[in-house]
């Protein structure tokens, strides 16, 4: 009776062997197999340089600053980082050109730095009147397409729109120009 | 006495000894009271079945001109939280609590290292949070140091904390769990008769960072959900329950089934992946990989479900960011199907293994008085026979749409523990198909919200380890305060328990049946020091060290 249950227990402990036998292997000739992520899986993001206004909006809101904007002379820097990146997508939920899709890109890995960096480059408008930047030229650009109205103070800075309306009504109030 | 009738009781108590009630909602009271009566108080309420949840030293110089400490007590059964706030200037002494609620220790040294509080009682510990070579009198966590400061180090601090004896050193990387600790074992012979633990090794400062200009309402879910790398959709999922109930937020249904069911996915993964650590520990490999192995298509459904194996990202303050539609859905609750039969066979095989069961049962007991004095959370206290579950006693998201048991067994082992998590994986699979078929319809998150500054709220989600509680006073723009507690926390102060008296073979896996997640604890930096003298019990918590001084 007792060395039975003793075969019963012994038994019971090669069940793994035919558990493990009937599934066989199960790791992956990567990377020569079947993709490895599902079709929802995020990735690195791309950003189309045509539809981006450089608002910034994606600067902001992304968590862990892989995103960063650099403004030079001329030009308005739009820098991703994806060393950064945690691949979260808020980017492409905030951006209002639709310009960030998320792909599915994971394989990232380079021994050249500049390789995990992407940038887009806005040039920048200047004010018409004092000549300080106010923005990248597609950004004011889109403004002018959505506010059919705007175009007359578009090329000028926050100073001088101020400056040439506190003019204009002053003038219908009758001052002297 | 007892508090279980209703609320009424503690209104008379705090009456009676001077103090006050600021608010009452649903399922959170804040009193406040004098530090002469605090004692008192926090006696009396743990005496009356509360447990404390943890403490939050604030410095609110800007608010109200003090420093103030928040006691969280937890009345698990009307699932009340309890907040007994005491404040005082810098100057002032707050007497500890930590000689009648043991586990006030950690926390409150906590508040004396990060926010400068002066707790009477603990003046001559050593630095318990901070480094050792940390200035003196500087205290990151008040408001007017900033979050990218970095001060210099005294070097000549470190002779101070050289030991005069030295243990048996586990660490200071966990050589099996592949985290930082450090544990040091003092041993009679074959006999562990006292335990030091050292850690907080990778403070990151995570809520200091949470309350710079750095971060917003919106950004924070995404560093909550690193605070640990297993059960990061807790923290995230914690955080925004906080502040939804902070700033009252009517989360749709639909978001919160689906926090729910994700977060019963990231149990069954983690459970799966200790239950294959616990294996691997004790030498059996087989069981290792063949865990592992059905574990893999957990991971593969959890970045079906949100895009991400890990590190979801999908929790944002009023819902959620991935929805799952019927394809989804089909797909999961077979990979549910199949995952249950595969569990189950090598389950079966599992706990017949003698070289599991032999090693399990008996060694690393916690009895339950100790269980219930130390507060423990999760697993930890359902082994020990502490029916203590939040999603039981303090229902959230959809887990009141749904039933399942909570297991518990008594004896306290590491077996124990570890048929509670086996019991918990079949549980968590049932939970997650109950939700997906109850799937309501309707929006994901809400259009948009209002949160208004220096409303206090606390929250708690169950972890695959235990409660995860976070406390947050809101700000503009962003916490004022967050304070968060993992429930490693809570559990490691009770592996003193366990391991004293016990077979130095048996201490690895004693370690680990607490399934410790030292970088989520550490995320406030803790220097913690145990004294466990097998003749003589100063006090549960004093190191040697401190016995020494």
């Amino acid at each position: 009776m007792g060395g039975d249950m003793q075969v019963d227990k012994i038994a019971k402990l090669t069940k793994i062997v035919t558990i493990g036998l009937k599934t066989g292997r199960v790791t992956i000739k990567y990377p020569f197999g079947a993709p490895l992520v599902t079709e929802s899986f995020r990735g690195a993001i791309s950003i189309d340089n045509t539809k981006c206004w450089g608002c910034g909006a994606c600067v902001l809101i992304c968590p862990p600053n892989a995103l960063s904007m650099k403004f030079e002379k001329d030009n308005i820097i739009i820098e991703y980082f994806k060393g950064r990146c945690i691949f979260c997508g808020m980017c492409a939920d905030v951006c209002p050109a639709n310009a960030i899709s998320v792909t599915k890109e994971f394989e990232l890995a380079s021994t050249d730095l500049e390789d995990l960096k992407e940038y887009v480059i806005h040039r920048t408008s200047k004010c018409s009147i004092c000549g300080k930047p106010i923005g990248p030229t597609s950004e004011l650009r889109s403004v002018i397409k959505s506010q059919p109205v705007s175009e007359e103070y578009i090329n000028l800075c926050s100073d001088c729109r101020k400056k040439l309306f506190a003019k204009a009504i002053s003038i219908r109030f009758g001052a002297s120009t | 006495m007892s508090l279980s009738s209703n609320l009424k009781a503690i209104e008379n108590k705090i009456k009676d000894l001077g103090g006050f009630i600021e608010t009452v909602s649903d399922n959170t009271v804040i009193v406040e009271i004098t530090k002469d009566n605090l004692k008192e108080f926090a006696k009396w309420l743990y005496e009356n079945n509360a447990f404390l949840k943890t403490c939050a030293g604030v410095d609110e110089r800007e608010i109200n001109s003090r420093f103030t400490l928040y006691h969280i007590f937890g009345l698990d059964e009307m699932g009340v939280d309890v907040v007994v706030k005491v404040s005082g200037s810098d100057k002032d002494y707050t007497p500890t609590i930590s000689d009648i609620v043991p586990p006030a220790e950690w926390c409150e040294l906590e508040a004396r290292d990060m926010v400068g509080i002066r707790i009477s009682g603990h003046e001559d510990k050593p630095k318990f949070i901070l480094p050792q070579d940390w200035p003196e009198n500087v205290y990151p966590l008040r408001k007017d140091f900033s979050y990218d400061y970095r001060p210099q180090s005294e070097f000549s601090k470190f002779d101070e904390e050289l030991p005069k004896e030295v243990g048996l050193p586990i660490g200071p990387y966990h050589p099996i769990l592949h985290e930082p600790e450090y544990f040091e074992l003092y041993v009679e012979g074959e006999k562990v008769v006292d335990v030091f633990y050292r850690g907080f090794h990778v403070h990151r400062g995570i809520e200091k960072l949470a309350e710079s200009p750095r971060f917003t309402y919106k950004t924070i879910p995404f560093l909550a959900e690193r605070i640990c790398g297993i059960c990061g959709f807790v923290h995230s999922s914690c955080y925004v329950l906080t502040v939804e109930k902070a700033a009252k937020i009517e989360v749709p249904e639909r978001a919160q089934f689906i926090r729910s069911i994700v977060l019963e996915i990231e149990r069954i993964h983690s459970h799966l992946l200790w239950l294959g650590i616990a294996a691997h520990i004790l030498g059996y490999d087989a069981g290792f990989m063949q865990l592992w192995r059905i574990r893999e298509p957990v991971m593969v459904l959890a970045e079906l479900l949100t895009g991400s194996r890990k590190t979801y990202g999908i929790n944002i303050v009023g819902g959620v960011r991935r929805d799952i539609d019927e394809s989804k859905k089909r797909k999961a609750l077979e990979i549910l199907r199949n995952v249950r039969d595969e569990f189950k066979k090598v389950v079966d095989v599992l706990v017949s293994v003698p070289e599991i069961v032999k090693r399990a049962s008996g060694t690393g007991v916690l009895p339950k008085e100790d269980a219930r004095k130390l507060s423990v959370v999760g697993p930890v206290a359902r082994g020990s026979g502490l029916e203590r579950d939040v999603r039981k006693n303090y229902p959230y998201f959809a887990y009141r749409y749904t039933s399942f048991k909570v297991p518990v067994y008594s004896e306290g082992d590491n077996l124990a523990r570890t048929l509670v998590r086996i019991d918990e994986v079949f549980e968590s699979i049932s939970i997650v198909e109950q939700l997906l078929d109850a799937l309501p319809k309707g929006p994901i998150a809400v259009e948009s919200y209002e949160i208004p500054p220096f409303r206090k709220a606390v929250g708690a989600v169950e972890a695959p380890r235990g409660e995860d509680l976070h406390f947050i006073i809101t700000g503009l723009g962003r916490p004022y305060r967050w304070r968060v507690r993992a429930p490693t926390y809570q559990n490691l102060p009770a592996l003193k328990v366990m391991l004293r008296g016990a077979p130095l073979a048996d201490a690895f896996l004693t370690i680990a049946s607490i399934d410790p997640c030292f970088s989520c604890t550490d995320r406030a930096i803790v220097i913690h020091d145990i004294k466990s003298d097998s003749k003589k019990f100063v006090n549960l918590f004093y190191g040697r060290r401190y016995a020494s001084r």
